[in-house]
């Protein structure tokens, strides 16, 4: 069974007078459990894509089936208990909240995820996951007094607090160096081994993007090449 | 959730929501102390007609325009309000028809040496000889106490006496009188101990209030007799009060009547002197505006109970407070001149007066809340452009929490809920800042300054409004953000 199946997937935006196809019809096939890379250059629609599958967004036209859901008509609010369910997104830019710990932007998703945790048991949870990514004696830091690579691994811990089965990363390791950036996808790798985690990483560096196990390569909004890592 | 929520966002701009709070407790804190002056300002104006006596009507047993002489004019009732050039007609006879009677008080003995004032110098010669019939009774003070629109009725006996404490002695007012008399006389306060009790009056204990003057004559300034024994007609009596004036702008005098005065209660002067009748009746209307009215009926039921035939003249003599002050000194026939004229003068001048006293606090009033208004429109301005402007700030975190789950209405929820506690905290700030800064004012200045419970809530209620217009606005542009543009937004 098909974790995500996109159909003919189109999206324009209206720029002023001018109408920007940034996605062309594209379709794809992501099972359970898999680790894809989405490249392309800049302008490719890599990024709409991603915001379409993370359904913060909705396609112009085409269908998009998340499990057995079809997720291309659903409503805003709908939309969020999906971000809040069974997505995690990883930014490039991190997107910490500033001035807040560790710990509390780890909470974040489970104050919107409608479950009734209590304070103490949000905070348990967040410190857990923390720990899980080795990061327990920063809990209390707040993201200006952490390295690049532990803002990072707070993201991915606020990312999988809520258990999502799809994880969405958008140039994760754009705003890291090279060592950081290996830590970090090998930390991917572990996940999508260790916990079966389908994992859509979408960056434009193709030694980045071979350490998942399938490339789906993108150009001026359709698919140009699909494949196992090394095929192409 | 969605509390917590906001909390969390106003913790993480401290510096922020605090400057933001002070803003909103100034404007409200404003509004409650110009309100507060403004009211104690109206309210002591209001005490002042009332402590004038405005709505107080005092019978006197007798009639002086009759005494010695039955020949002279005699007013009908129904000519009470007596034109001016009547009261000229019967000046001289009048005149001599009165001061035998002046003369013939105990106080004015030329071979008594005094160094106080005499009754003459108190009330004026017009009314020294007043009072003396015996014609008032006790039971037509109970009989005006039914009468509609009258609040408090105080039956009294007025002596002149030589008070002595020990070594001390003083030669002052004597008042009999009722227990109600703090209630009427509202410039007075008992300043220590009280004023004797109604089980006092009913036993005719031998119990004395002073008036202020006479206890810095017999004790010192500011000593408290009370518990200590005074002498009065060899008699002793054991001091429970001290009445003073409530007003620091009429203070206490020599010769005032008022604080150069004791008061005791008139049973025992009664049992004392062994009489049963009384020198005066006041009578509180519980309307200055009916003033008039209350007086003609206590007129008409005095009339009624003495049995006097519609051609005889009063046997008693009713007049307003305010008839009493304009004509207390003046010449016999020009104060009753005055006095016969007075009651329309009444109507126009005090009612005028009152009203532009009203008029002129209501101006500096509205003059006062306008100002107070405008900085709590700042400060809600304040509150308004600060939760805008952290929208704006804040987008990529709005980005941040849509795409962890959160939906429009809970971002929305959030902002809303942060201005609306910034409301309601520096609402509360604001209403503790404006009683403590009011309490500073009257206590600094020496300002008389009112809040009442009203006013409290509907400035705290103003604070929550602001709260809940400086929210939506933020909230609703919040609540609208796309996820993907905030996302983005640097």
């Amino acid at each position: 069974m098909a974790k995500i199946s996109v159909r003919d997937l189109k999206k324009t935006y209206a720029v002023g007078e001018v109408e920007v196809e940034a996605l062309r019809g594209v379709s794809l096939e992501i099972e359970d459990g898999e680790f894809v890379a989405v490249i392309g250059p800049s302008g490719s629609g890599k990024s709409t894509l991603m915001h379409i599958l993370g359904c913060l967004d909705r396609p112009t036209s085409g269908r998009y089936l998340l499990g057995e859901k079809d997720v291309s008509e659903i409503s805003p609010d709908e939309r969020a208990s999906l971000r809040s369910r069974q997505i995690g997104f990883v930014f490039q830019s991190f997107n910490l909240l500033p001035r807040t710990p560790a710990v509390e932007n780890v909470e974040l998703p489970l104050l919107y995820n409608g479950g009734k945790l209590s304070r103490s048991q949000r905070r348990s949870r967040a410190l857990e996951m923390l720990a899980s990514l080795g990061l327990s004696d920063r809990a209390l830091h707040h993201p200006n007094q952490l390295s690049g690579g532990q803002q990072q691994r707070v993201a991915i811990a606020r990312a999988l607090i809520n258990s999502p089965g799809l994880l969405l990363a958008d140039e994760p390791t754009g705003n890291l160096d090279s060592q950081t950036s290996r830590e970090i996808m090998e930390l991917f790798r572990r996940l999508n081994q260790e916990r079966g985690l389908t994992l859509v990483i979408i960056t434009h560096e193709r030694n980045i993007a071979e350490c998942a196990s399938r490339i789906v390569e993108l150009r001026d909004g359709t698919v140009e090449s699909d494949g196992p890592v090394g095929a192409s | 959730m969605s509390l917590e929520i906001a909390l969390s966002g106003l913790k993480r701009y401290r510096l922020r929501t605090a400057l933001s709070l002070f803003g909103l407790a100034i404007g409200v804190g404003c509004v409650l102390v110009t309100v507060g002056i403004g009211n104690g300002a109206h309210r002591s104006i209001q005490n002042q007609i009332r402590a004038a006596g405005l709505n107080v009507i005092l019978v006197k047993a007798g009639n002086y325009k009759t005494k010695g002489d039955e020949t002279i004019e005699v007013q009908a009732p129904h000519a009470r309000l007596a034109p001016i050039f009547d009261g000229l007609d019967g000046l001289d006879r009048v005149f001599s028809a009165l001061t035998p009677a002046v003369l013939a008080h105990p106080e004015n003995d030329p071979m008594e040496k005094h160094d106080h004032p005499t009754a003459a110098d108190r009330l004026g010669d017009a009314e020294a000889g007043l009072g003396a019939a015996a014609t008032l009774t006790q039971e037509d003070a109970d009989a005006i106490a039914k009468l509609p629109g009258v609040a408090d009725v105080a039956s009294g006996v007025h002596e002149n006496a030589k008070v002595f404490a020990g070594e001390r002695r003083w030669f002052t007012r004597l008042h009999g009188t009722d227990v109600d008399l703090p209630r009427i006389r509202r410039a007075h306060v008992v300043s220590m101990g009280r004023f004797f009790s109604e089980r006092e009056l009913r036993r005719a204990e031998q119990v004395v209030v002073l008036g202020s003057i006479v206890r810095d004559k017999l004790f010192a300034s500011d000593a408290d007799p009370v518990g200590d024994e005074v002498t009065l007609w060899n008699q002793s009596f054991r001091v429970v009060g001290v009445t003073a004036s409530a007003n620091w702008m009429t203070p206490g005098a020599v010769g005032d009547d008022e604080f150069d005065a004791v008061y005791v209660p008139f049973t025992t002067i009664h049992r004392l002197l062994n009489v049963t009748n009384l020198n005066t009746i006041t009578v509180t209307a519980e309307s200055t505006g009916e003033v008039s009215k209350v007086a003609a009926a206590v007129t008409d039921l005095l009339r009624a109970r003495h049995r006097i035939a519609d051609t005889a003249p009063d046997d008693f003599t009713v007049v307003t407070q305010a008839s009493e002050v304009l004509t207390k000194g003046l010449h016999p026939n020009v104060a009753r001149v005055l006095a016969g004229n007075l009651p329309n003068l009444e109507r126009v001048t005090l009612e005028e007066l009152s009203m532009t006293l009203e008029r002129s606090s209501r101006t500096m009033m509205a003059l006062l809340v306008s100002i107070a208004l405008v900085s709590l429109l700042v400060g809600g301005v304040g509150i308004g452009n600060v939760m805008l402007l952290s929208v704006t700030e804040r987008t990529r975190e709005i980005g941040v929490r849509l795409s962890v789950g959160a939906r429009a209405r809970d971002v929305g929820a959030q902002f809303f809920l942060e201005a609306l506690l910034l409301g309601a905290v520096g609402g509360v700030a604001g209403v503790l800042l404006g009683i403590l800064a009011s309490r500073l004012v009257s206590e600094s200045f020496g300002w008389t300054t009112s809040l009442s419970p009203g006013v409290v809530v509907v400035s705290y209620g103003i604070a929550i409004a602001i709260g809940l217009v400086a929210g939506f606005f933020p909230a609703r542009r919040a609540a609208r953000l796309d996820p993907i543009e905030a996302l983005r937004y640097e």
